[in-house]
């Protein structure tokens, strides 16, 4: 129930992954119209580790006092506050933090709502269209080398931001997951991971294969093989897009429900739910674009 | 050669200048089209539209008589129904081109997408370079030419048609198999090509039907077999039912399939009864007039409306479980009651259409009878999901009921037990059922009202998304709705009950602050004027009957809907059971019956206190059992009466 974009610049000088990301979003705004988001990636790694939390303005009185302890607890846990700003109903801070990301993670996600942490990943969603959380959020700004981005149509009562895609996987910094579909074995296959200590944040299907293709990653697999076993493992019908911060890739199911093309030339890679997304890179022009085959799977990485 | 130019057009302006330049006989160049979806959709003249780059989903969709070009690619669906008529696409093509296709002649020149040509009746799907999987997918006639290779599972459960392979067959479908070509097939083959100035390749495979699943292998024994009704899940244990369906199945090794309406006793509007005294109902005898009843429905986006004298509706039966007589029985009685009829799955006829004062036209999964001309005709469209009585199961016509003609009107082959496709070609989520339903509205200039039918079972989320998708209106089904033939096991233990589907329907268009933004229809075991009364205090605006209104008409509730022999002539397509059904005379017993709920809503609302049926409402309701009550969350009021409730100091 809802659309999908990613795209890759193979070059490295600054690029406007946002602003690119915001017209495929628009251009298949129709398969969602509740909620955008976007995983974007910055060009260079500072070293830093950059957190960003949604602080609920409808059931948060003391927005001050909510950041004051996301701040406490991040010190208490070793981390050095660098840089700090709110945009949108965000709190975005940057630390340095040389502890086990994962127990980070896992801490703060009990303290606050965790939207992304990644040395280069930030994930900015929201409800309404792209261009309502563009102007939220200055997302054309960004202008990194790569990103996904994803457009939602909500079943939930109100439509949250924090149930908008895309999702990281909880736990592993810098990896983001869009996903269209539905995965129907994934009471089972959670239940796996959580036996191995790993933990959720939603019910939501996509958060369950970032979860489970990072912990292939952090058990050394690549993230290639990753997606080929995600193939066999999962059940259902899907077409989801994956990200680190330096690769993207693709997976889709064998019955091919789910639609997904792409279009790949010297400067880019971009992926997305319909052609008409893919074309609004390329206005007025007709573009070679394929079809992945069902059951397939790719990546793409920068270095490229 | 007239210009369209869509980096200035929108997609609706640029089809409505296209129509209009069809009907005038101008050619037709769209520029900048970069892959938008529905370009050229609902065009039915003879005129050349040359799309110059890449279209999108149902790119000439809907349409007859009119040759695309599309100097690029295609997305989903391109083609989609279309009648007579090309499309030639340079590039490539998505999942799905091809769709039900009834005539007309598709040639991709690159590689075409999934389940290429499925449930296509006629015509010829040619594509240069490969086929991705399942091409031929449940097709029910006309040839698939694949120059390329075929991806795997080729010509699954078709069930007529040819597929001419030139490169690699990879492998075949359920029910597929592999066949010898004559002179005069590959003769008609290259003159095709020949046509499209393709080069022919030297030789084909030709892949047809098996002829392994057409037909269920036993029939089921006959025997006088012991009404659904008569156990209910009340009985004991192993009741002589219980008994019957084991022997029965011994035979024929497979489920077993009925008609007629759910059998188990279900917490039902029954369970619910009316707050105040109604001692007074009925004393005016003129209350039919003094009570505002006129309901119009789907007009809520901008449609013209469906104009109902009261809010009651005809529910979706085909013609096909029923016979023809049947529909034309039933229109003739809508139409005098001033009600809507809807065609349910298998086309329309021109009596039907004549007879019927409204008409609403459904379309499901098979798109069998589906097509741009009737659509045109139509009161109303309606897109099929799902029934309460079998949620997730197609259609099921059994070859005795699949007659030359009915199969004529459906594009299918004759006496083939027709199991219809559960889902749609192209409506695999919400995402996109709301391209679907776009295509629908730009092929009828968003004139009619577009609504959806859904089964309850998730009816939480698929109401919201159902309003998400800008449906006009919905008709909701209930698990007590009846069908014409549906496996028993699912008839009884699939779906939710009507009470609590409209109950839940509510709460969640209330959850999103979507009540005002689409209205509901509520069908599902409703037999009377009272349970209408109560469906529409719980919320429903309108509601609609099935069953009632063919035992107006005639029908002896045997349960024996599917086999095809009804005695009735309503059930069957044999026209010497048919022979003994008199259409007029049932169109008046129809009609009287419609006459009677309108008397008993007018009756009720009345004798309830309003002067109108708009403002019934939840407050005049009490449940009458602990279920209903936790369904409902209405107050339980075993003694209903009004004593008992101001004992207990309810104000009555
Ligand atoms: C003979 C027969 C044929 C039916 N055909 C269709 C159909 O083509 N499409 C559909 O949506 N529902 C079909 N239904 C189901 C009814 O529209 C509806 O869901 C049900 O009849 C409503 O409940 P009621 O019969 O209890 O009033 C059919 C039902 C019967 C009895």
């Amino acid at each position: 129930m809802c659309g999908i974009a990613g795209v890759m610049y193979r070059g490295s000088e600054n690029f406007g992954t946002g602003e690119a990301l915001i017209r495929m979003l628009d251009g298949c705004q129709h398969r969602g119209p509740d909620s955008t988001g976007f995983a974007l990636y910055s060009p260079e790694p500072s070293g830093q580790l950059k957190l960003r939390f949604f602080i609920d303005p409808v059931v948060t009185v003391d927005v001050d006092g909510a950041i004051a302890s996301i701040r406490a607890r991040l010190l208490d846990l070793g981390a050095t506050i660098e840089e700090e700003a709110k945009p949108g109903d965000n709190y975005r801070v940057m630390i340095r933090y040389t502890g086990d990301v994962q127990k980070l993670s896992y801490e703060m996600e009990h303290a606050a709502k965790v939207i992304s942490i990644g040395t280069s990943l930030e994930i900015v969603k929201d409800v309404g269209t792209a261009h309502d959380v563009d102007d939220r959020y200055q997302v054309n700004q960004f202008s990194g080398t790569h990103g996904l981005g994803h457009v939602r149509l909500a079943t939930e009562s109100d439509v949250k931001p924090e149930a908008s895609h895309p999702f990281w996987a909880t736990g592993f910094a810098d990896v983001a997951i869009v996903h269209n579909g539905q995965i129907t074995n994934y009471w089972k296959m959670r239940r796996r991971l959580e036996q191995r200590g790993f933990e959720f944040t939603t019910d939501n299907d996509s958060e369950l294969i970032a979860v489970y293709l990072a912990d292939k990653m952090a058990q050394g697999i690549e993230l290639k093989e990753a997606l080929a076993s995600s193939i066999d493992d999962l059940d259902g019908t899907f077409s989801f897009l994956v990200s680190t911060e330096d690769e993207i890739g693709y997976a889709k199911d064998r019955l091919a429900a789910k639609p997904m093309i792409m279009y790949e030339d010297d400067d880019l890679v971009a992926i997305a739910s319909e052609e008409v997304s893919l074309n609004r890179l390329f206005p007025g022009r007709a573009l070679n674009t394929r079809e992945p085959a069902p059951g397939s799977f790719a990546t793409w990485s920068r270095s490229i | 050669m007239v210009s369209l130019d869509l980096a200035e057009l929108s997609v609706r302006d640029a089809n409505t200048q296209l129509r209009k330049l069809g009907e005038a006989g101008e050619n037709i160049e769209v520029l900048n089209p970069d892959a938008r979806h529905h370009i050229g959709v609902g065009l039915t003249a003879p005129v050349d539209v040359m799309v110059n780059g890449s279209a999108g989903y149902f790119c000439a969709g809907l349409t007859d008589q009119a040759r695309f070009t599309v100097t690029h690619n295609v997305g989903w669906g391109v083609g989609d129904n279309m009648y007579s008529g090309s499309v030639v696409v340079g590039g490539n093509a998505g999942a799905i081109p091809g769709v039900a296709i009834r005539g007309a002649e598709i040639v991709i020149k690159g590689n075409m997408g999934s389940r290429a040509g499925q449930v296509m009746k006629a015509g010829t799907l040619c594509c240069v370079g490969n086929a991705n999987f399942m091409a031929g997918y449940m097709m029910y006639g006309g040839r698939i030419i694949i120059l390329g290779d075929s991806g795997e599972r080729l010509g699954e459960d078709m069930s007529s048609g040819e597929i001419f392979v030139a490169g690699k067959v990879q492998d075949l479908g359920s029910d597929a198999m592999l066949t010898d070509i004559s002179q005069s097939e590959v003769d008609s083959l290259c003159e095709f090509l020949d046509r499209y100035e393709i080069k022919a390749p030297k030789s084909f495979s030709k892949v047809v039907n098996a002829g392994t699943k057409l037909r269920y292998g036993t029939p089921e024994q006959p025997m006088r077999s012991i009404p659904f009704s008569s156990f209910s899940g009340t009985s004991s244990y192993w009741n002589p039912k219980v008994q019957e369906d084991v022997v029965i199945k011994s035979q024929s090794g497979r489920y077993r399939i009925r008609g007629y309406g759910g059998a188990r006793p279900l917490p039902h509007l029954s369970d619910i009864g009316f707050r105040k005294d109604l001692q007074n109902a009925g004393s005016d005898r003129n209350v039919v007039n003094s009570v505002e009843m006129a309901t119009e429905i789907g007009g809520i986006n901008g449609a013209r409306p469906l104009k109902l004298s009261m809010p009651v509706m005809i529910a979706p039966m085909s013609y096909g479980a029923l016979s023809r007589s049947t529909k034309y029985a039933i229109a003739m009685g809508s139409a005098m009651s001033g009600i809507a009829e809807n065609t349910g799955e298998g086309g329309m006829s021109d009596a039907q259409r004549d007879a019927a004062g409204q008409l609403i036209f459904q379309c499901l999964g098979g798109r069998l009878g589906w097509n741009i001309h009737d659509m045109r005709r139509a009161d109303a469209l309606e897109i099929y999901i799902s029934q309460g009585a079998k949620p997730g199961l197609g259609g099921q016509l059994m070859a005795k009921k699949v007659t030359p003609e009915l199969a004529e009107i459906r594009g299918i082959p004759s006496g083939i037990d027709l199991r219809s496709p559960s889902r749609h070609p192209d409506i695999l989520g919400a995402d996109d059922l709301v391209i679907k339903v776009e295509e629908f509205r730009e092929a009828t200039g968003y004139e009619v009202p577009v609504s959806v039918k859904l089964g309850a079972g998730r009816i939480r989320d698929d109401i919201k998304i159902a309003s998400k998708d800008g449906f006009d209106f919905v008709e909701l089904d209930g698990m007590q709705g009846s069908t014409g033939a549906g496996s028993a096991e699912v008839i009884d233990n699939v779906g939710i009950p009507t009470l609590s589907a409209i109950i839940e329907a509510i709460e969640a268009l209330e959850e999103i602050g979507a009540r005002e933004k689409i209205q509901l229809v509520l069908m599902g075991g409703l037999r009377d004027g009272v349970d209408a009364v109560k469906a529409l205090c719980l919320g429903a605006d309108a509601v609609a009957f099935g069953t009632s209104v063919i035992v107006a008409g005639g029908c002896i509730s045997c349960m024996q809907c599917h086999v095809g022999q009804c005695v009735t002539g309503i059930a069957t397509q044999d026209p010497e059971h048919e022979k003994r059904y008199k259409p007029e005379i049932e169109a008046s017993n129809i009609h009287r019956f419609l006459e009677s709920v309108r008397w008993q809503i007018a009756a009720l609302t009345d004798a309830l206190g309003y002067s109108d049926v708009k403002n019934l409402s939840r407050d005049d309701l009490v449940a009458l059992t602990p279920e209903a009550a936790d369904i409902t969350g209405l107050p339980y009021e075993p003694a209903a009466g009004p004593s008992a409730m101001r004992e207990k100091g309810i104000n009555v």
